[in-house]
């Protein structure tokens, strides 16, 4: 398979999956999708069997609530049993609705309050650097998450500590749970507020796998300066109905909408 | 007369003569934490943040999980307060080893007032999982509590008053880091003072029993982990015990101990000396916030007479 084929099936998993449990973050999980399949297929030096490695990059979904779409990629990764995306949401899971390092093997930090990723990948960062280690470490932030002032003392942090193994990407779909990122709190010039808090920013198509994978493989550390990647992407991406609509931020698809979001997919 | 902050640094200096792989992070103020000698030593050791007191835990958390053994060092009022979700999601829910020191706590910076004091971190802190909680007597228990943490894995509180202290001598001369510290013997009353506020206490006893007055007083220099036997067979036998803590009335040292009686089913009264229901403490010198609750010697001999000649 390659990544293209990679993120429709990952996709399928979180349509069945967040159908199942009947609940879930289906426009977060389908938005993140393409980024997730770069990294796990193509970017991350991260296997299942070195799990343990001081050495393993780092990857910290700081969007916690995208998390079915980080279960699927897991799954589709051979990290986790696909057995236990039946069990998303239920009592006592090992898939439960925010990420648990102590649950889910492949889970590195438990997010799910927003703002939170950023901080301590800048932590994991310095301490590559302070010991010598060649790890990278990625953050995977929400684009609405960035109005957590947070994110912005960690910015100076990456900056202040060149942590140029840092990259942070940014989910850019422009919508958050009530309504467009720019009506609810604008988000932009994002480029040139990331370039000043000193990161060297690239933008890229998020939607495409392969695009996002030769783009990360190639921030390799040496600048001093932290990496900041604007992914473009549509939230609810693959499938037409579910596509840039707010009220996908909770829903799921049911009845009908589950055969008709999995013909979609397999027709793209 | 010493200050336990010197404790606290001396430890983290001998930590690391003695192999253990320490990083100290500070938000701006590296005078709060007295942290200069242990950053002249070991300057690759120390990172400052600025004053940013989310990012200051955050990147502790990122740094114990890349493989250090983290200490955050700042005022105990920011630490609690400003960065209350990443101590909680961060450090206690994640589960990484970040140590985190609480200075200068209670009204330890009297005059700035409020924005300042910090009445609430034992509450706070005792409401979250997993997390250790010490609040040591004297710069010695100090010194104790700071080892034992780097050498434990996991989450920790320490307590640790900028005032000057004389070290207390345990009776045994034995130091402990979990178990209560006996000041005086006696079969009239209970006295449990957290922390420092156990100096007061033991002069307090002193004072009572030279008025025929035998108190059965305890320096209290951890919460969770307490070893509690001795406490709860006193409270059993003097059927009234007083808790004594610069901090709120709510979630500290006498809520603690009102949940021990309430649990066991102890047939005793508790008179909880702190600050009381829906009070901040003033802007003041820490002596005169101390005399104003009764927090000091003076105070705690008053209202033990009250208490022993109160009829319930």
């Amino acid at each position: 398979m390659n990544l293209q084929e990679k993120a429709v099936s990952i996709r399928k998993r979180i349509i069945t999956m967040n159908s199942k449990a009947g609940a879930g973050h289906t426009g977060a999980d389908l938005s993140e999708t393409d980024i997730l399949t770069a990294l796990y297929f193509n970017v991350l030096n991260i296997t299942p069997d070195r799990w343990n490695d001081p050495e393993r990059d780092r990857f910290i979904l700081s969007k916690g609530h995208g998390v079915g779409g980080y279960y699927c990629t897991l799954a589709e990764a051979g990290f986790i049993d696909e057995s236990l995306l039946e069990t998303y949401l239920q009592a006592n899971s090992f898939c439960p609705g925010h990420p648990v390092r102590q649950k889910t093997k492949g889970v590195e930090v438990n997010t799910g309050g927003l703002g939170h990723g950023l901080p301590i990948a800048c932590g994991l960062a310095l301490a590559a650097k302070k010991s010598g280690r060649t790890y990278r470490t990625f953050c995977l932030c929400g684009d609405g998450e960035l109005q957590e002032g947070s994110n912005w003392e960690a910015a100076m942090a990456a900056s202040q500590f060149r942590l140029d193994n840092l990259i942070l990407i940014i989910d850019r779909n422009k919508l958050q749970l009530a309504d467009r990122t720019e009506k609810i709190m604008n988000l932009e010039p994002l480029d040139d507020k990331l370039t000043a808090f000193g990161f060297q920013t690239y933008e890229a198509d998020g939607n495409d796998p392969e695009a996002m994978a030769a783009l990360l493989n190639g921030l390799k550390p040496g600048g001093e300066r932290p990496y900041a990647v604007i992914a473009k992407t549509t939230k609810g991406k693959g499938v037409s109905f579910i596509e840039d609509n707010p009220v996908w931020h909770h829903r799921v698809p049911k009845g009908d909408e589950i055969m008709k979001a999995i013909e979609e997919l397999e027709q793209r | 007369m010493k200050d336990s902050r010197d404790a606290m640094i001396a430890s983290f200096i001998s930590a690391v003569e003695n192999g253990v792989e320490l990083m100290v992070v500070v938000s701006d103020s590296t005078s709060t934490s007295k942290i200069q000698p242990f950053a002249e030593r070991f300057p690759e050791r120390i990172v400052n943040v600025g004053i940013a007191e989310q990012n200051l835990v955050g990147m502790a958390a990122g740094l114990a999980l890349g493989g250090y053994v983290v200490a955050t060092a700042n005022a105990s009022p920011f630490l609690v307060n400003r960065s209350a979700e990443q101590v909680r999601n961060d450090v206690a829910y994640t589960d990484t080893n970040v140590k985190m020191m609480g200075l200068n706590p209670g009204f330890a910076y009297g005059s700035l007032g409020p924005t300042h004091h910090s009445l609430e971190d034992i509450s706070m802190m005792r409401s979250l999982g997993g997390v250790k909680i010490y609040t040591p007597i004297d710069p010695e228990g100090t010194a104790e509590a700071v080892t034992h943490v780097l050498k434990s894995e996991g989450p920790a509180y320490i307590r640790i008053d900028s005032g000057l202290f004389q070290n207390i001598r345990r009776p045994d001369g034995v130091l402990r880091v979990t178990a209560p510290v006996r000041l005086s013997e006696g079969n009239d009353v209970t006295i449990l003072g957290m922390g420092t506020s156990s100096h007061a206490v033991k002069e307090a006893a002193e004072i009572l029993s030279r008025a025929g007055v035998h108190a059965d007083a305890w320096g209290i220099p951890s919460i969770r982990p307490l070893r509690n036997e001795e406490l709860l067979e006193s409270i059993g036998n003097t059927g009234k015990v007083m808790s004594v803590e610069a901090h709120s009335v709510h979630g500290g040292l006498g809520s603690l101990v009102s949940e021990w009686i309430a649990d066991k089913g102890i047939r005793a009264r508790l008179v909880r000396l702190g600050v009381p229901e829906g009070l901040f403490a003033p802007a003041s010198p820490r002596p005169a916030i101390e005399a104003a609750f009764n927090l000091d010697t003076d105070g705690i001999v008053k209202k033990v007479h009250e208490f022993l000649g109160a009829s319930y």
